[in-house]
């Protein structure tokens, strides 16, 4: 027998990277920009230009810390960026078609059925006064028009699949009787019962006691490999990514500063700022001081040239005059930076 | 040394409110901290890890049980303010939550300075050096919480608590709100304060590698319990309690090929500390359980200097997991990885395109 965490490793559960690399995207992002009125100001750009994809059976790991555009770019995949943002340019295909061109009509008739989006906070998406049953199975009924009986039963299913105990008493649970973590399940189960083709997940583990996340994070990645579906994985949990995901994308400040498969981004990581991150979680004083400037320094975000470069110890004259574009250092591997941090 | 808290034996029921039912939160807890020791308290939510810190700063009383900290009995509670003149104190999780919104910043920080009856010269000293301490910019006392990020936050959260030069400081999860470079920060705050001023902390977290590297000892808890309790590497390296076992398994190191191999996997979740289970608590999920963990509580027992555990079964634990030495090697690794070309000795290592 092996932990939770061996079996997440395992590559029959999650090694669908290779294949899916040859695999035409599922969801591509292109060029998207989020703007958020700033009063009289010029408009803030929240999310700068990002391109990004994922492949059916591929899980993409998105971190960074809060600020980043994390959720932005979650919502705004959905064709919901917040309010009072909006897409200023920029485009998401999905399955071949422009989804921010559908009308909210077409919009709302693929989310919930082939997209998908899991959230933090699991109480809060759930109504305390209906039944978890119920909740489940309106999902199948309005997305997927089955009758009452098949839908219940398809709800039940997808609350043994999600491993919740006593699945049949269960169903007629309230809310405010499941703990974090059951509650947490329950919205997976409403999330994938109508299979969706991709899901997100919005930092949906982290509020989690880090047994029964792991139990979480090996269940949907059974459940997506499952479906064959894609899932865009967003967290500031560096460490979750490094077990779970295929590839991994680094926001900084609206911008996806590196893009890696998995091994590369975590052994041979290029951009300082993922450097940083990493040296944050190594628990030595003297790495997180190498990556690192002081605090007295100029933290504002330089208005032109790379937006990393009031924190980057590499930065050079350069980096603060002229914006570095996304090279591709290594096949598959790319990093915003003018300097980017090679291997020995 | 000798300890600066020692606790015996303790126990806080909670009455449910309309109900002749008691909530069990903690069930016989005996540990002690040394002067200039970290003691780090694990364990899922539910295990009673932050009502033993409330036990200790006087939030709660406890229902039996003795609480010593140097020669002052503290379950005596009206004793707990004046006699302690601020040698225990707290840090809370949520920094945004735990200050007043109200209050400028100097305000928050000098107010348990009040009890203490200085002078308000002293009283501006002790603030400013407190501030300084915590490194933020003296220009900031009289902010509001709501213009600090929440890093800077947290940093008052512990100026406020080191103001009055405690002995012992309980933090309660103080980093898990924050993002990785601000946790960073702190912890590596804390570490300096407490090389500087030895002081003792107990720190209560599930972000179980952030204790590996600055506990020097660690107690696991389960139910109210401390099943497992030792110096930190043993524990981590060789735990012999099934439960220590399954939840280091669930540490994600942020590094792909280095896990932590258990035969442990926990599934289900903790039970409800309501009608607890005769016999080990553990029982229903524990893969080692044997008729007799049913049937009785398993005694404590020491299996080595400082180490002890609640675990009938502690023999065949240790024989069946390997002793691991994954946060060692992670350490190792990380210093490869990326320390390979720091930028802080010379530019020549760098590699530039």
């Amino acid at each position: 027998m092996r932990g939770t965490l061996a079996a997440m490793n395992d590559p029959a559960v999650i090694g669908q990277g290779e294949a899916s690399r040859t695999a035409p995207p599922l969801i591509e992002v292109r060029d998207l920009h989020i703007t958020f009125p700033a009063g009289g100001d010029e408009p803030k750009e929240v999310l700068k230009g990002i391109d990004l994809s994922v492949s059916s059976g591929e899980i993409v790991g998105l971190v960074g810390e809060s600020g980043a555009g994390k959720t932005t770019l979650a919502r705004s995949i959905l064709g919901m960026p917040p309010a009072p943002g909006r897409i200023s340019a920029g485009e998401v295909f999905f399955e071949g078609r422009q989804i921010l061109e559908l009308s909210e009509p077409e919009l709302r008739r693929l989310r919930g059925r082939r997209l998908s989006v899991v959230v933090p906070n699991p109480r809060a998406e759930l109504n305390p006064l209906l039944t978890i049953g119920h909740q489940i199975s309106s999902m199948a009924k309005i997305h997927l028009h089955v009758g009452n009986q098949e839908a219940r039963k398809m709800a039940l299913q997808m609350l043994h699949d999600v491993q919740i105990p006593d699945p049949e008493r269960r169903m007629k649970a309230y809310p405010h009787e499941l703990s974090g973590g059951m509650a947490q399940r329950v919205v997976i189960a409403m999330a994938l019962i109508c299979s969706p083709a991709f899901i997100i997940s919005d930092d949906a583990t982290s509020g989690l006691d880090v047994t029964v996340q792991a139990q979480v994070l090996a269940l949907l990645a059974r459940l997506a490999a499952d479906n064959g579906s894609a899932m865009l994985f967003i967290t500031r949990d560096v460490g979750i990514t490094a077990h779970f995901c295929n590839r991994i994308a680094v926001l900084y400040s609206g911008e996806i500063m590196e893009l890696a498969a998995r091994d590369d981004m975590f052994l041979k990581p290029a951009h300082p700022y993922t450097l940083m991150l990493l040296a944050a979680f190594s628990h030595s004083p003297r790495l997180r001081e190498a990556w690192s400037v002081p605090e007295t320094g100029e933290r504002q975000e330089p208005r032109e040239g790379c937006r990393y470069a009031n924190r980057c110890p590499l930065a050079q004259p350069v980096c603060r005059a002229q914006a570095p574009s996304f090279n591709e250092i290594e096949p598959g591997h790319f990093a915003r930076c003018h300097f980017p941090v090679r291997p020995a | 040394m000798s300890a600066i808290l020692a606790i015996e034996d303790l126990y806080k029921r909670f009455p449910i409110a309309g109900s002749r039912q008691v909530v069990q939160a903690i069930n016989g807890v005996s540990l002690s901290i040394r002067p200039g020791e970290t003691l780090g308290l694990v364990g899922e939510s539910g295990s009673g890890k932050t009502t033993v810190g409330r036990c200790i700063v006087g939030l709660l009383e406890p229902s039996s049980g003795s609480i010593r900290f140097r020669d002052t009995d503290l379950a005596r509670r009206n004793l707990h303010r004046r006699q302690l003149a601020g040698k225990i104190q707290f840090v809370f999780q949520e920094p945004n939550e735990s200050l007043d919104p109200r209050m400028r910043i100097g305000e928050t920080i000098s107010e348990p300075l009040i009890p203490l009856k200085l002078d308000r010269e002293r009283r501006q000293r002790k603030t400013a050096a407190a501030l300084a301490l915590v490194r933020l910019a003296p220009t900031l006392l009289d902010s509001y919480p709501s213009e600090l990020s929440s890093g800077q936050q947290q940093r008052v959260g512990i100026a406020r608590a080191m103001v009055t030069e405690p002995e012992l400081v309980v933090l309660d999860e103080p980093t898990s709100a924050l993002d990785p470079s601000a946790r960073a920060e702190i912890i590596d705050l804390l570490r300096r304060i407490q090389a500087e001023r030895n002081t003792a902390y107990l720190l209560i977290s599930h972000d179980l590698s952030t204790v590996r590297f600055i506990s020097h000892r660690v107690a696991v808890m389960y139910l109210g319990m401390i099943v497992e309790q030792g110096d930190t590497e043993t524990v981590f390296n060789r735990p012999r309690h099934p439960y220590s076992s399954g939840l280091l398994s669930s540490v994600m190191l942020p590094h792909p090929h280095l896990a932590i191999e258990s035969s442990v996997s926990l599934r289900g979740e903790i039970p409800s500390p309501i009608n607890l289970p005769k016999g080990c608590f553990l029982a229903s999920r524990c893969p080692f359980v044997i008729d007799r963990c049913k049937q009785e509580m398993p005694p404590r027992e020491t299996v080595g200097p400082n180490h002890m555990v609640h675990c009938f079964r502690h023999a065949d634990v240790a024989a069946t997991i390997p002793a691991s030495d994954t946060f060692n090697t992670f350490m190792r690794e990380a210093e490869r990885i990326l320390g390979r070309s720091a930028p802080a000795g010379s530019l020549a290592n760098i590699h530039l395109e």
